[in-house]
């Protein structure tokens, strides 16, 4: 088998490693800023929900949720699509990281912010939609852009609940030719194609954000 | 099927027994994951090609998945005769994943440190390696305590890809239990509990010891 029918053969998983990717942030972004959001205005017993829904997600083994859910879900009687729990499960999962990016930072925020929208009188829904999150969320951009490419590696483990992406294409061609090496390699670089464009953007964006620490770090 | 209590019960002795194994792998994975990822660092910082060899493979390593890099180990090395048993194939495999993130890690320790410290050291006639073993390695351990403590309970949620190998780790010894008996959502969700308690003890043991360790310290 040469390198080529290798490659395409790789090629073949990847509408379902980007499928899964780009459904999976459907499930990431809302989750990351709704729960960000409300774990740092929440107070008391509604923060500690807040709280623990966050860690369910982010503190699990991601391979585990992923096999709970796929198996479990079914004997509860909610039948999704392998499709659905993967991106599901990878997706709250970035998002639980994501919603403490988005909730660090809000909490970075100088102070003078709020209480500046507050003398304007500006009611606190305004305050946080139009002061506080268009900063905080222009702050944790290159920390989000990190965890796209965690969402991005993370789909491999699809190819364990049967969905057909680059890893489990990969490991088919290795049933029919035993060619480990150019194959296996192959699978690597795939991935490193797809993530370090995203890794390269996520730097470019970091230097337009935090130009400063940049500077320091140059030295 | 139904979810059955008194099954899921009666799994949790088999899979706890294989906390021993999770744990070593954890610990094995650990220590190989901050031995490598310091030699890459200090092999980076001293520049010429080798560092810029080592600035791209740790760029690599963080842009591929930390399953298909088990997957290259444990598939390439046999087909060059070199037998391994999975145990240390997979702990190979996490240590080397794990080491890109921890050079990350150690540069910013190292950043960190003043410049004098170096030349403090050079003055005083030190050589390369007693610098960075009695000056900068210290200094740095300091100043990277909660990130690395991070990445060794993200360590310990990665062990579970090892039952991709067939090592009986706590999700392995889940499957067989689902695999003797076809009931796989009560084995797996007791696993799941068990990681995710075990996750969150040792991220709060992490931060204990941070306190006691770092305070008396503070300036």
């Amino acid at each position: 088998m040469s390198i080529l029918d290798i490659w395409l053969g790789i090629l073949e998983g990847f509408r379902v490693t980007a499928g899964i990717t780009i459904y999976g942030l459907l499930f990431a972004i809302p989750f990351g800023l709704v729960f960000g959001v409300a774990q740092y205005l929440a107070t008391g017993f509604v923060r500690f929900v807040v709280t623990s829904v966050i860690e369910f997600w982010r503190s699990s083994a991601v391979i585990i949720l992923l096999f709970v859910f796929y198996y479990a879900l079914p004997v509860i009687g909610v039948t999704l699509s392998a499709m659905t729990v993967g991106a599901m499960v990878l997706g709250l999962n970035i998002g639980g990281y994501a919603s403490q990016a988005v909730r660090a930072g809000l909490q970075a925020l100088d102070r003078g912010q709020k209480e500046a929208g507050q003398a304007l009188g500006l009611s606190r829904p305004t305050i946080l939609l139009r002061i506080e999150l268009p900063q905080a969320l222009v702050a944790m951009s290159p920390t989000f852009i990190n965890h796209i490419i965690q969402l991005v590696k993370a789909t491999s483990l699809v190819s364990l609940i049967t969905l057909t992406d680059m890893t489990f294409r990969a490991k088919e061609i290795s049933q029919i030719a035993y060619e480990p090496v150019p194959i296996y390699l192959s699978l690597l670089m795939a991935y490193f194609v797809a993530c370090y464009p995203i890794a390269l953007f996520g730097r470019w964006v970091e230097r337009r954000v935090n130009p400063v620490r940049e500077a320091r770090n140059g030295i | 099927m139904e979810f059955d209590p008194s099954f899921a019960l009666s799994t949790v002795p088999t899979i706890l027994s294989a906390i021993g194994m999770t744990l070593l792998v954890a610990a094995c994975s650990c220590l190989g994951a901050a031995v490598i990822g310091f030699c890459l660092e200090i092999t980076r910082r001293s520049g010429g090609v080798q560092g810029l060899a080592v600035r791209f493979l740790i760029d690599f390593i963080r842009a591929t998945p930390v399953l298909v890099w088990l997957y290259c180990l444990y598939f390439i090395l046999p087909y060059y005769g070199i037998r391994l048993d999975a145990l240390t194939v997979g702990i190979a495999g996490l240590s080397i994943y794990f080491s890109g993130y921890l050079a990350e890690v150690f540069k910013a320790g190292i950043d960190a440190i003043a410049e004098g410290q170096q030349e403090a050291a050079k003055a005083l006639g030190l050589g390369r390696l007693d610098r960075i073993i009695f000056v900068i390695a210290p200094q740095m351990l300091r100043n990277i305590a909660a990130p690395m403590g991070n990445y060794f309970v993200s360590i310990l949620k990665a062990t579970p890809y090892l039952a991709v190998l067939a090592v009986p780790e706590m999700l392995g010894q889940a499957f067989d239990i689902a695999s003797e008996t076809y009931r796989y959502a009560e084995p797996l969700m007791v696993a799941g509990i068990i990681f995710l308690s075990l996750a969150l003890g040792i991220s709060q043991g992490i931060k204990w010891l941070e306190r006691r360790l770092l305070a008396p310290m503070s300036r």
